[in-house]
């Protein structure tokens, strides 16, 4: 059973060899992973989404505070818009991506209304800092809400948070290589911004207005009378 | 000492394997006489905890152990639930008890792939396995390895069987392992494993298979 083991692991211990022949250089991340599609009721509605190059470049750089520690870079941007186009496209029935921010003299056409989200923080924590053996990625998303003609109609806040099972590897945590690990806390978070939003944007103020403005106009009496017949006969 | 004399000093320390105790305990209601049929079941980890996660290899051999001893059992892989009902059983989203699957009944694309999949159990695994203490000292450079270390793991998962057509729990199993790994090293490391999450994995699924088969 443990020649199997070793048989099995080999990759492992020469991986883990070489973890203790290497120095502290820089660690660098490049978001990858797969996505779901959101499975709900879609809002008969056309969505803008506007994403800022700020967005769709996001990245974090953060430099060692000691000799020990290493550098890290962690881009997020390419996954930020996969996972979004994802969202989004499962909340509302047909979604446009802008290729510029709507305004009154360039106004978009054909959209309902427009998100433009933004990542205002992100933090990470590894085990050499916290001395729990996870990998974890905390986040901080603002959204705006604007009308097609590009004038304001609220933003939110919301935060998403994603973590490694501890894994153990002859006792010592990280099953995984360290950029793997935040690879995966990084996904982990973006599949909770994901849910976060399905489960919860109804309720986010901006939203809630506008959807209510929404129903408020469907029941408008004034509007049915001009679009039913009946109505018509009655007036003349 | 050359390699011919080594060889089998090395061989014979790699099949010896740490010792490992363990201990089941399990409760159960409403146990199908006949097993689970043509339904499907679901195990699912648990992941909303500050300081551990279930890990999913651990979810996944629990549901390869049942489907391998009784190959009639149908158990959804982990992966492809939480991905087909994103983003319903999600840390955040997951319903943490059988009352909570009610607020799912609002939405209606939920239920028709719920309903699609024929689940009759959800069964969630809680727990983890962690070091717990190590000693020794291992040291490696460009010529290899050198020393001794040896550390302990402690394995405890609780498994919760709820019904998902009556929303109701329906059974409760817990496993508590723990064993001793030693790693000498002369050149190469040469790990005496000792396998407790395999052991617990063991235990939780054979548990599992006398509740959800008809021929245990």
């Amino acid at each position: 059973m443990a020649l199997l083991w070793v048989y099995r692991n080999t990759f492992k211990l020469i991986m883990l060899t070489g973890l203790f022949l290497s120095g502290c250089g820089s660690n660098q991340v490049i978001v990858q992973g797969d996505f779901p599609t959101p499975l709900i009721e879609k809002l008969n509605q056309t969505l803008g989404v506007y994403y800022e190059d700020e967005f769709k470049s996001h990245e974090i750089f953060d430099e060692a505070r000691s000799k020990g520690q290493a550098d890290w870079q962690i881009r997020t941007g390419e996954a930020q818009v996969r996972l979004w186009n994802l969202i989004f496209s499962g909340v509302f029935s047909k979604t446009l991506t802008l290729s510029e921010r709507p305004s009154s003299e360039k106004p978009a056409d054909g959209v309902d209304v427009i998100i433009i989200p933004h990542v205002e923080e992100l933090q990470y924590a590894i085990p050499s800092h916290t001395q729990v053996k996870v990998y974890e990625i905390w986040m901080r998303y603002r959204f705006e809400l604007i009308n097609a003609a590009g004038e304001p109609l609220g933003d939110w806040k919301m935060t998403a948070y994603g973590k490694t099972p501890q894994n153990l590897v002859m006792g010592i945590e990280g099953g995984q290589s360290k950029e793997e690990a935040i690879n995966l806390a990084a996904i982990m978070a973006l599949r909770d911004a994901g849910a976060h939003f399905v489960t919860s944007f109804r309720r986010a103020e901006p939203i809630a207005l506008w959807l209510d403005g929404l129903s408020a106009r469907e029941d408008d009496p004034n509007e049915r009378k001009f679009s039913q017949p009946e109505s018509i006969e009655l007036n003349q | 000492m050359n390699i011919k004399t080594l060889l089998p000093l090395i061989l014979s320390i790699n099949v010896l394997s740490g010792c490992v105790t363990s201990r089941v305990d399990e409760m159960v209601f409403n146990e199908p006489e006949i097993g689970i049929g043509e339904a499907t079941a679901v195990i699912l980890g648990r992941r909303h905890g500050s300081d551990y996660a279930t890990e999913p290899d651990f979810v996944q051999c629990v549901g390869t152990h049942i489907m391998k001893k009784d190959p009639t059992i149908t158990i959804i892989p982990e992966t492809y639930f939480l991905d087909q009902l994103y983003p319903w059983f999600e840390p955040r989203t997951a319903p943490l008890e059988p009352r909570d699957l009610q607020r799912f009944t609002e939405e209606r694309a939920l239920l028709q792939t719920l309903e699609s999949l024929d689940l009759a159990y959800m069964i969630w695994i809680d727990g983890s396995t962690k070091n717990t203490g190590s000693d020794g000292s291992l040291s490696c450079s460009l010529h290899g390895c050198f020393g001794f270390a040896t550390w302990s793991n402690e394995a405890n998962y609780e498994a919760i069987i709820w019904d998902f057509t009556a929303r109701a729990e329906v059974g409760k199993v817990n496993t508590e392992s723990s064993g001793q790994t030693y790693m000498p090293s002369i050149f190469v490391p040469l790990p005496i494993h000792a396998p407790v999450k395999g052991v617990a994995c063991d235990g939780i699924g054979d548990q599992l298979l006398e509740f959800l088969s008809g021929k245990f």
